[in-house]
C-alpha cells in the first residue's frame, strides 16, 4: 500500500517517473501535464498518487477497472447517449487540484456568477448596460435565448442563476481560463458525487496520502438555495425537480438530485396551473408547488408562451412565476448570459457591475459579426475552433486543425450565412493528465474542469471539486460526455493551514462521552454486545459427547413450542 | 428452540447492522481524510465494544475492516455474529426452510474465507457490499418462507431488540461531529435511512438525523420503530400465553416505546441523546429478561425407564 509520506521526504530525486511510472507515459509537448512538469518530474504534492499508480502497475489498474465497472453498472449510474443507457466512463486516476489553485478557481467562478446575475437582472429590467454601450443591444436581443417573456419576472431573492457550471481549461502554462458558462441546466454534478464514492470504493488506498475536500453536501446546499428562492411568506416551500422524463440523457441526474434533496421528481404532466398558482397532482389532491428546479429548456417550459406543441411543459407556468406564486430555477431566459457571442463581453460585464478585474481570464474569442474579424478568421479557419453560439454538449463544434476540408468549407459557408450564430476561438491546448487506456497503460489525455456554483442569494458557493471531463480518444480536444468523453474524480485538497481544531469535535470528546454513558447505572461496565451466554464450543463439545454416549445432558433446550412438547 | 429463533434474529440483525455501519464508516474514513485514521477507527471500535484500537493496532481503514469483520469466534463482530446465527440455525435446521439455511450458510462460508485469508481484499467496499447483499438474501428468504407462528415472533423480537442496540451504537459514533459535512448522511446510510429521512423533508443536519434515528415512527430502524416492533412481538407472545402480562419483557419494551413515542415536539438534542442511552439500556434489559424468562439453563435431565 502507498505510504502517507511523500511530500517532504525527498522522494523527488529518485522519482524519474515518466519512464519509471510507465514506460510509455510521455507528456505531450505543447500541453500542460497536470502530473509531470516539463522535465518529467512529478509535480509537488502528486507524489503519493504517482507512487500508488506505480505500485499498482497495469495489472492492478486492470483489476481496479473491473471493480469500477462492476460497481458502476450495479449502481445504475448511467448517462444516456443516443438513446442507449451506458455508464459515464470514469477514469481511475483522480485529478488533483491544490488548495491554492482552487482558491483562484472558486473566487473566479463566484465573481463571474455575481456579475452575470447582475447582468441578467439588468437585461430583463432597466437595461442600463445596453444604454451605457458596454454590451450592444443588438447582441442581446438577437440571442435566441433572450426571451421577452422573461421581462419583468423578478425572482423573490433576486437569484436567477441558482446553479451554474463554468467550464474551465488550463493552457500550456497551466493557467485556468474560462471556456464557457452554463447558466441554464448545467449537468454532471451527480457524477461528481458518484465518482467520489466509486473511487473510494475501488481505490481506497490512493486517498491515504491526501486530505480531499468533500463534495457530498452539494444536494443539501442546492436544496437550501432552492428553498431560499421560494416566494416570500412560504415557510416550508415545496420544491420539485422538473424533468423531461426518463428518455432524457441526464435523467439519472434528475432522479439523483430529487432523491438526494428529498423532493419530488415530476414531469410536466404532473403539474398544472390554476388561478395563477402551480399545483402538483397527488393522491391526496392538488398540492401547491413553490419552487421548480427545472431541467427542461425554456422553449419547452410553457406551451402558452413558447413552443405551443410542447408536451413537456406546464401551461401557464410563466404567468404564475410572473405573479410571484412560484419560482423557476434556473431563471427563464438565462441563456442570454451564457450565449457564446456574449462571452467575450463578460470581462467588461464584471468590470461594469462589480468594478473588479476578472480573476479567471477568458479564452480569446472572435466576434464574427464584424466583417474584418470575420475575414481574418475565415482566412485561418484551420487553426480555429468554431462553435455555434447557442450550442452545448459539443454538438456542431468544428476544430480547425482536425477538420477535413469539406468540414471547413461547410463551416465557412455557415459563418457567412449567419455570422451571429458562430464564434471562433484559437485552439487551446487543453492540459493533460495520465489516464488509463487500453490494458492498464497510462497515457496523457486532454481534460477540462466544470466547477459547480450554487447561489442562495446571500453567497455564491462553489463546490470544492467539479466534473473533470477527459477526452478518451488520443489527441482529441472534445471532452463532452455527449461526444463520448469520460470523467475523472476531481480532488480539491484541503489547505494545510486549516487544522482539525477549528471548532471540530475530535475523537477524544466522543470517546469520553462513551465513558460517561457507561457510568449510567444498570449498565454493564463496557456495554458489551449481548450474546449467548454459553460459548458455542461448549455446546458443540457437549453435543458431540452426547452422540457418543447416547445419553447425557440435554443442554438448555427447556422451552419448546406446544407442538414440540412430545416428551 | 424459541431461544434459537430469538438468537438467529438477533445475530442476523447484528451482522447486517454492523456490516452496513462498517461499510459506510469505512467509505467516509477513506473519502474524507481530514479526520485522522486513528481517531476514525477508535470511535467505531469503541462504539461496537470491540476493544481499544491502540491495543489492537487498528490505525487504518483496512485494519478497521479486518477488526470489525473479526473472527468467527467473537460474536460482537460480523463474522462472529454470522457464525453464531448459523450455529443457532443448525440447531433448528428442521424448523427452517432449506433456502434459509443455504443462504445463511453461504454468508458464513464467504465470511470465513474472507477473515481467515491473509490477503488484503482489493476493495473492502466491494467485499462488504457483497456480504450485505447476501445478508439481504437471508433476510428476504426468512421473510417469505417462514410460517408466521410463535417461532417467528421470537425471531422478530430478537431482531427488534438488536436493532435498538445497533441504532444506539451507531449514534455513539457521532459521525455528525467528526465529519460535519458528510457525517449526517453517513449515519443515515449506515442505518439504511437516508432515503426515508430525505423523503420526510427534514433538513440534513446532525441534530435532525439523530432525532430521526431515535424518534421517527415510520422508519423501521429508528429506535421508536424498533420499540414498536418489539412491543408488538411481546404482545403477540402474551396473547399466545408465552409471556406473563405482568411486568417483564412486555413492560420493559412498552415503557421504552411510550417514552419514545410521547416526547415533546421538537425535543432538544439532550433529550434525544438521553433517550438513545435509555433505549440501549432498555434493550439490554429486555434481552436479559427474555433470556431469564424462557431460556433458563437447566441442569442435567435424568431419564428414568
Amino acid at each position: 500500500m502507498s505510504s502517507v509520506a511523500g511530500n517532504e521526504s525527498g522522494i523527488k530525486q529518485d522519482h524519474v517517473p515518466p519512464d519509471h511510472a510507465n514506460p510509455r507515459y510521455v507528456p505531450l509537448a505543447h500541453a500542460y501535464d497536470e502530473m509531470f512538469d516539463a522535465d518529467g518530474v512529478v509535480r509537488a504534492g502528486l507524489e503519493p498518487l504517482a507512487d500508488a499508480l506505480v505500485e499498482m502497475g497495469p495489472e492492478g489498474l486492470r483489476e481496479r477497472g473491473r471493480l469500477r465497472d462492476a460497481h458502476l453498472s450495479a449502481q445504475g449510474i448511467t448517462f444516456t447517449l443516443s438513446g442507449r443507457e451506458r455508464p459515464l466512463p470514469l477514469d481511475l486516476v483522480p485529478r488533483i487540484v491544490t488548495s491554492d489553485e482552487w482558491r483562484t478557481v472558486s473566487d473566479g467562478v463566484a465573481q463571474r456568477i455575481r456579475a452575470l446575475e447582475a447582468f441578467l437582472a439588468d437585461v430583463y429590467g432597466r437595461g442600463d448596460i445596453m444604454r451605457d454601450g458596454v454590451v450592444p443591444k443588438s447582441l442581446v436581443t438577437s440571442s435566441s435565448h433572450y426571451h421577452r417573456q422573461a421581462y419583468g419576472i423578478v425572482p423573490p431573492n433576486g437569484v436567477r442563476i441558482h446553479v451554474a457550471g463554468v467550464d474551465l481549461v488550463r493552457d500550456d502554462a497551466g493557467t485556468f481560463h474560462v471556456l464557457e458558462d452554463n447558466l441554464r441546466s448545467p449537468s454532471g454534478v451527480s457524477y461528481v458525487l458518484e465518482n467520489r464514492r466509486t473511487l473510494a470504493h475501488v481505490l481506497p488506498e490512493v486517498f491515504a496520502g491526501y486530505r480531499v475536500q468533500p463534495v457530498s453536501e452539494y444536494p443539501e446546499r442546492l436544496y437550501r438555495a432552492l428553498s431560499a428562492a421560494a416566494p416570500p411568506d412560504i415557510h416550508h416551500p415545496t420544491v420539485v425537480v422538473l424533468s423531461p422524463g426518463v428518455y432524457n440523457s441526464a435523467h439519472f441526474e434528475h432522479a439523483f438530485l430529487a432523491r438526494r434533496m428529498g423532493t419530488e421528481l415530476v414531469e410536466g404532466r404532473d403539474l398544472f396551473c390554476r388561478g395563477g398558482f402551480v399545483y402538483m397532482r397527488t393522491t391526496q389532491g392538488p398540492q401547491p408547488v413553490h419552487v421548480i428546479y427545472r431541467r427542461i429548456d425554456d422553449d419547452y417550459l410553457d406551451p402558452v408562451q413558447f413552443h405551443p406543441d410542447s408536451v413537456l411543459g406546464v401551461p401557464g407556468l410563466l404567468n404564475a412565476a410572473r405573479a410571484g406564486a412560484v419560482t423557476i430555477a434556473n431563471g427563464v431566459g438565462n441563456g442570454v448570459a451564457d450565449d457564446k457571442a456574449l462571452y467575450p463581453f463578460v470581462p467588461k460585464i464584471i468590470d461594469y457591475y462589480l468594478g473588479e478585474t476578472p480573476i479567471l481570464p477568458n479564452v480569446p474569442t472572435y466576434d464574427l459579426r464584424d466583417a474584418d474579424v470575420r475575414a481574418f478568421v475565415l482566412g485561418r479557419l484551420d487553426t480555429m475552433v468554431i462553435k455555434p453560439v447557442d450550442g452545448s454538449g459539443g454538438y456542431g463544434l468544428v476544430i480547425g486543425p482536425k477538420a477535413t476540408d469539406e468540414e471547413l468549407a461547410q463551416a465557412a459557408k455557415s459563418i457567412q450565412e449567419d455570422p451571429r450564430a458562430w464564434v471562433a476561438q484559437p485552439v487551446v491546448q487543453l492540459s493533460t493528465s495520465p489516464t488509463v487506456v487500453g490494458a492498464g497503460a497510462l497515457q496523457p489525455r486532454h481534460l477540462d474542469l466544470r466547477p459547480f456554483a450554487v447561489n442562495d442569494g446571500r453567497k455564491v458557493w462553489v463546490m470544492p471539486g467539479g466534473l473533470t471531463r477527459v477526452a478518451l480518444t488520443q489527441g482529441s480536444l472534445v471532452v463532452n460526455s455527449s461526444q463520448g468523453g469520460g470523467s475523472k474524480d476531481t480532488w480539491v485538497l484541503a489547505s494545510q493551514d486549516v487544522d482539525d481544531d477549528d471548532g471540530w469535535i475530535g475523537a477524544e470528546a466522543i470517546l469520553a462521552s462513551h465513558q460517561q454513558s457507561r457510568t449510567v447505572p444498570d449498565r454493564a461496565p463496557n456495554s458489551p454486545r449481548d450474546s449467548l451466554p454459553s460459548p458455542h464450543e461448549a455446546r458443540m463439545r457437549q453435543q458431540e459427547e452426547q452422540q457418543q454416549q447416547n445419553l447425557g445432558p440435554v443442554a438448555e433446550r427447556e422451552f419448546r413450542f406446544p407442538g414440540d412438547r412430545s416428551c | 428452540m424459541a431461544e434459537n429463533f430469538f438468537w438467529v434474529g438477533r445475530y442476523l440483525e447484528r451482522a447486517e447492522g454492523t456490516t452496513r455501519l462498517l461499510a459506510e464508516h469505512h467509505q467516509l474514513l477513506v473519502e474524507d481524510t481530514r479526520v485522522p485514521y486513528g481517531d476514525g477507527c477508535r470511535v467505531l471500535l469503541d462504539a461496537l465494544a470491540l476493544g481499544e484500537a491502540e491495543a489492537r493496532n487498528v490505525d487504518n481503514p483496512h485494519a478497521l475492516v479486518r477488526a470489525v469483520l473479526g473472527s468467527t469466534s467473537d460474536p460482537g463482530t460480523v463474522a462472529g455474529s454470522v457464525t453464531a446465527a448459523r450455529e443457532n440455525a443448525r440447531a433448528i435446521r428442521d424448523a427452517l426452510s432449506g433456502d434459509v439455511y443455504e443462504a445463511l450458510h453461504g454468508v458464513h462460508l464467504r465470511l470465513r474465507a474472507a477473515t481467515s485469508s491473509e490477503i488484503e481484499p482489493l476493495s473492502p467496499g466491494v467485499l462488504l457490499h457483497g456480504v450485505l447483499e447476501r445478508l439481504a438474501v437471508v433476510a428476504g428468504v426468512l421473510d417469505w418462507t417462514s410460517p408466521r407462528d410463535e417461532a417467528f415472533v421470537f425471531l422478530r423480537l430478537g431482531r427488534a431488540l438488536e436493532r435498538i442496540d445497533m441504532t444506539a451504537r451507531l449514534l455513539k459514533v457521532r459521525h455528525d461531529l467528526l465529519w460535519p459535512e458528510s457525517g449526517p448522511a453517513t449515519a443515515l446510510r449506515a442505518a439504511g435511512g437516508l432515503h426515508a429521512f430525505l423523503r420526510g423533508g427534514h433538513p440534513l443536519n446532525g441534530e435532525q438525523v439523530r432525532a430521526f434515528l431515535v424518534l421517527d415512527p415510520t422508519f423501521p430502524r429508528s429506535m421508536l420503530g424498533c420499540a414498536l416492533a418489539a412491543e408488538q412481538a411481546a404482545r403477540e407472545l402474551e396473547a399466545l400465553g408465552s409471556v406473563s402480562p405482568h411486568g417483564g419483557i412486555l413492560r420493559t419494551v412498552g415503557l421504552l416505546r411510550s417514552e419514545l413515542e410521547f416526547v415533546p415536539t421538537d425535543p432538544s438534542p439532550e433529550i434525544v441523546d438521553h433517550l438513545a442511552i435509555y433505549g440501549l439500556g432498555s434493550a439490554t434489559e429486555a434481552g436479559t429478561e427474555v433470556r431469564t424468562a424462557f431460556f433458563r439453563q437447566v441442569g442435567t435431565v435424568v431419564w428414568s425407564h
